[in-house]
């Protein structure tokens, strides 16, 4: 893909130009980058060293320590179970959350009114219901009883809780959730990101007598398809560290429903319940390794960041 | 080894400190024998012992020093493995709900609960009769029950005398007493949430949590105990006398106890109190209610409960005044000033004079439930024992999730005990079937 | 609405009267127009979805916890309501919830400080200064932006029990307050949005590298300051799960922590907690939710507007 219009100046020409000041330049900048710098060893590397150390260390279970905890964890009853939740959650819940925001900002951005702007304040509203306050909202918007979905939930037959807080819906419920507390924000993101098409590109194709839908899928999809990718690596990161919503509907509202539901529950259970720290930083640090690798990829494999002079060539 | 050790130490030091002790329960004031000073004691407790909390620091005010913290419960096991981890920051004294957390801190590995034998007052001890058997392990006691949470069976006098039912005595007889309940629209309570768990298994006996040492448990999918209780329950299922939704479903709540449907349910003894009264719960009237002794299963010698919750108190091994906390523990667990206003029933017996007034002249029982309660304090069984691990967890997760999907009971019992079979290996047991 | 011409100003088109469709306006327009209602019942529809739950939210603390389940849902209960329930919670404990909650403002206050402040420096140094190790830096960056912080807080937890920080304030702010995607956003800003001769012209000048930051670059980016605050501020005000990882005690809890020792310490969702006396139901609850939604949910709707710039685009674009 060719280099979009943009002013970039090569790193080279940026810095042969100001040789003369080039210490000044280094020193300066790295002042201004210590406290960053400070932030990032802290509580960025050192913590992942620490992991790392401890995943190898001497636990109860494996007294001599060493990739026996990695074993320890693997071989754990739960571990398989939590591995297929993770799996098919960010199976479904990934695609889910790209359609969906591809299809809600690209028809926010067909209707182009003074209205968007309430649209849009409307659709970020859910996003502001996270964390321990969504499980209080979501148990009584599911509940028939309480719910004001009822007549809808009455209608498909569902008229006891029992029905909803199930072990086989536990998979929806969580995508629900997590949907509705992510949707809204990237729904505003991609907006913007259509936004800034040019406009004479899709001027171009109304004179070439394309729709609004052939617009839509033809022209700006193909210009935003860079960052519905970024949007789903991020989302897969985030959904395979799943843990706030069925840690907490299984200590406050189910007792134990979704308990060691996922692989991020389960490190919480070795350190905290088992006290095996050893296990619980060795399954950390294997969910942290496919969380970086994805980074990897987007960095090095996409061209997302490449205006950005990273990766560029 | 070097850990038990470690150990060893602190507990010790507990041990020799205590002997100078003078009684306790009288306010905990006098903390002889430890570190010099005026003691200092953290108290960590649920939102509810609040209270009683706050009585205990204003009866030992200028003696003993008393912060009091209200927790979030669920979060007590991953704390004390974290103070284990830093090696500070335990509290002193600790109210935990769940019944089964002071058996993760008695086990040595974690070693955060102080045996109590030799530091609370052997009146004390005796007073709780065989109410406070669940602390011992291995001849040491590891907490202070609080309360009881006994199954007593709970029935509704004016819809038995309508339909000319008499109360039960035995497991037999519920189960034809419920049967006549079919077509009325009466039910004979839930085998959902904790209910079939610690209303019928446990009470039959059924081997679940049978722990025979501090390394080994026995759980036995499929034995006579297990499958007597299915056997006789199924049927009252299947006949839909018996329901199958969480007793706390807001959909169970309107079509049954809010209608004035249920005629008996087996529950434990706080259900009074907090499911039966308020109106956002069963919501059931004045003048209905009361509760009978449990109905006995056949080949046993008395009818028994299980417990559905019942909390404890708990003191440190690592605290700095050791004999203060002890004291504290005492003082909380059974002292009439904090029993008189505690919300559940009492554990230890002489303090059931002061609860019982509330209770006893309360017209909203059809009958005084006291004696039903008192008779069934005495008899909770001892097939189930504290466990290092999650066992209510299990209990709502795979038993109740799998009944009230509509499993055959059997099935979801023989996958609970599974289940259980995991954890317990999991975290340290041998399993044993026999 | 539709009224289409080929040759349609720019200036029209960002107004919002841009046609969907051209060329033979008479024939497309019919379709045109059900497509549009269409797209408006999808918009609309989505919105409602979106919005109930809140509406809801709101509500709720109006009724007692008997008209919660008796009342219709978006029935209104009583003004008194809200009274009532903020006075049973302030009940509890002493009023703690006013703790909470003050702890959660200076949280995130410092938070946001921290965070954009070092992002900023961080950025402008990247995007300016010949650093070593440049790239590498920036790609390490990178990769603790795509990271969940969710992955870190075990390794976290480990370090903050080592040093010693556990239960302080400080474990949470500090932790938080590593931005590596408000750098990332300041870096982009710093790069593309002000034209390097700028730079230059203030180094010919005379300024030095601090000079020509306080001068040309700092009152230049009061738009990404204002970014790079929302996104900070977003995700302190609701994290959750670092700082129930990382306290303990009653008094040092920021709010989202606080609501959920209240909801596992009372039967308002579950039931089965049982015995107790505490006036801490439904409504006391769904009051405490409104708390830690309410400023979230202010911040967003003031922003929507400069939101659309879009972080992405906005940012990776000139």
């Amino acid at each position: 893909m060719p280099s979009r219009p943009g002013i970039f100046l090569l790193e080279g020409t940026y810095l042969m130009a100001r040789s003369r000041v080039k210490w000044q330049g280094t020193l300066a900048g790295s002042i201004m980058f210590a406290p960053y710098l400070i932030l990032l060893v802290a509580f960025g590397i050192v913590p992942v060293v620490m992991a790392f150390a401890t995943s190898l260390g001497s636990s109860r279970a494996n007294p001599a320590g060493g990739l026996a905890n990695y074993l320890t964890v693997v071989t754990d009853f739960r571990f398989m179970p939590a591995l297929i939740n993770v799996t098919v959650f960010v199976l479904i819940y990934v695609p889910l959350m790209v359609v969906v925001v591809a299809i809600m900002s690209l028809l926010l951005d067909a209707i182009r009114t003074k209205w968007t702007v309430s649209l849009r304040a409307a659709y970020i509203v859910p996003a502001s219901i996270s964390g321990a306050v969504s499980i209080m909202v979501w148990y009584f918007m599911l509940e028939p009883t309480y719910s004001p979905y009822r007549d809808l939930l009455h209608a498909v037959g569902i008229t006891q809780g029992s029905q909803i807080w199930a072990k086989p819906n536990l998979m929806v419920i969580f995508v629900l959730m997590a949907f509705a507390t992510g949707a809204g924000n990237w729904i505003i993101v991609q907006y913007g990101s259509l936004q800034s098409i040019p406009d004479d590109i899709l001027e171009a194709a109304r004179i070439d007598g394309a729709n609004g839908l052939q617009i839509a899928l033809r022209i700006k999809l193909p210009l935003i398809q860079k960052y519905l990718v970024y949007m789903g690596i991020l989302t897969f990161a985030a959904g395979l560290q799943v843990f706030v919503e069925p840690y907490l509907i299984s200590s406050s509202v189910y007792t134990g429903l979704a308990k060691d539901w996922s692989l991020n529950q389960l490190s919480y259970a070795f350190a905290f319940e088992s006290g095996d720290l050893a296990a619980a930083s060795a399954l950390s640090l294997m969910l942290l390794l496919v969380c970086v690798v994805f980074a990897l990829v987007v960095i090095f494999k996409t061209d997302f960041f490449e205006e950005s002079g990273v990766t560029k060539k | 080894m070097k850990k038990r050790f470690a150990l060893a130490l602190p507990v010790a030091a507990a041990l020799i400190l205590g002997l100078g002790a003078c009684s306790p329960g009288n306010g905990g004031g006098s903390a002889g024998g430890d570190a010099a000073g005026k003691p200092e004691i953290l108290v960590w407790v649920d939102a509810t012992r609040e209270p009683a909390a706050k009585t205990y620091k204003a009866a030992v005010e200028g003696k003993v020093d008393v912060k009091i913290e209200v927790i979030d419960p669920t979060t007590l096991i991953s704390k004390i493995q974290l103070f284990n981890t830093t090696k500070k920051g335990w509290p002193d004294v600790v109210f935990s709900g769940a019944p089964n957390d002071f058996a993760t801190w008695a086990d040595p590995a974690n070693g955060y609960a102080a045996p109590l034998n030799e530091t609370v007052s052997k009146e004390v001890q005796d007073g709780y009769g065989t109410a406070n058997d669940w602390c011992k392990i291995d001849g040491k006691i590891y907490c202070l029950k609080n309360d009881l949470a006994q199954n007593v069976l709970w029935y509704d006098t004016k819809t038995f005398k309508e339909l000319g039912l008499t109360v039960p005595k035995t497991m037999e007889e519920f189960a034809s007493t419920a049967m006549k309940l079919k077509g009325t629209g009466y039910i004979a309570g839930t085998v959902a949430n904790n209910a079939l768990f610690n209303g019928f298994l446990w009470p039959a006996g059924c081997s679940m949590a049978d722990v025979v040492d501090s390394g080994t448990i026995r759980i036995a999918p499929g034995s006579k105990e297990c499958t007597e209780v299915t056997d006789l329950l199924q049927p009252l299922v299947d006949a839909g006398v018996m329901e199958t939704q969480d007793p706390f479903d807001a959909g169970f709540l309107k079509k049954y106890p809010q209608a004035g449907k249920v005629a008996m349910t087996v529950g434990p003894s706080w259900f009074g109190e907090f499911v039966f009264k308020p109106a956002d719960s069963w919501g059931i009237p004045e003048g209905r209610m009361t509760a009978a002794e449990m109905p006995k299963w056949a080949g046993q010698d008395k009818a028994y409960s299980g417990e559905w919750g019942g909390g404890v108190w708990v003191a440190s091994s690592h605290a700095k005044f050791p004999q203060a906390a002890a004291d504290a523990v005492s003082f909380l667990a059974t002292d009439d000033s904090i029993q008189k206003d505690a919300v559940t029933y009492p554990a230890y017996g002489p303090a059931l004079k002061v609860w019982k007034e509330k209770i006893s002249a309360d017209k909203y029982y059809a009958a005084d439930p006291i004696p039903a309660m008192a008779a069934q304090a005495e008899r909770i069984s001892p097939a189930v024992k504290p466990v290092r691990f999650n066992a209510d967890g299990a209990v709502t997760s795979v038993l109740s999730t799998q009944v009230i999907g509509g499993a055959k009971l059997a099935t979801a019992v023989t996958d609970f005990q599974k289940n259980m079979a995991q954890l317990a290996e999991a975290s340290g047991y041998k399993v044993v079937a026999k | 609405m539709t009224t289409s011409t080929p040759t349609t100003e720019l200036s029209d088109v960002r107004a919002g009267l841009a046609p969907v469709t051209a060329r033979a306006p008479k024939k497309i327009r019919l379709g045109a127009l059900s497509g549009r209602t269409v797209v408006w019942i999808f918009l609309i529809g989505f919105a409602l979805l979106s919005v109930i739950p809140m509406i809801w939210l709101i509500l709720a603390p109006s009724k007692t916890s008997v008209e919660i389940t008796t009342l219709h849902p978006f029935a209104f209960g009583s003004f008194q309501g809200y009274a009532n329930a903020w006075n049973n919670l302030m009940a509890f404990q002493d009023g703690q919830v006013l703790q909470w909650l003050w702890n959660s403002v200076w949280y995130t206050a410092l938070i946001v400080l921290i965070s954009c402040v070092t992002a900023i420096l961080a950025g402008y140094a990247l995007a300016t200064a010949p650093l070593p190790f440049r790239r590498g830096l920036l790609i390490i960056t990178l990769i603790a932006m795509i990271v969940p912080p969710v992955a870190l807080v075990l390794p976290l937890f480990l370090e903050i029990t080592a040093i010693g920080l556990y239960d302080s304030p400080w474990a949470i702010i500090l932790t938080s307050s590593f931005y590596p995607f408000g750098v990332f956003l300041a870096y982009i800003y710093f790069t593309s949005s002000i034209p390097k001769d700028l730079y230059e012209a203030a180094r010919i000048d005379g300024c030095g590298e601090f000079g020509t930051f306080i001068r040309i670059a700092l009152p230049l980016s009061k738009g990404l300051m204002g970014m790079l605050a929302f996104f900070s501020f977003t995700a302190a005000w609701v994290n959750f799960f670092l700082p129930y990882v990382f306290v303990s005690s009653g008094e040092v809890m920021p709010l989202p922590v606080g609501l959920g020792v209240l909801f596992s310490s009372t039967p308002a969702l579950n039931p089965a907690v049982g015995a107790t006396i505490l006036p801490i139901r439904q409504p006391e609850i769904a009051l405490v939710g409104l708390l830690v939604a309410i400023p979230i949910l202010l911040v967003f709707i003031a922003s929507a507007k400069f939101l659309t710039r879009g972080v992405l685009a906005g940012a990776v674009k000139s």
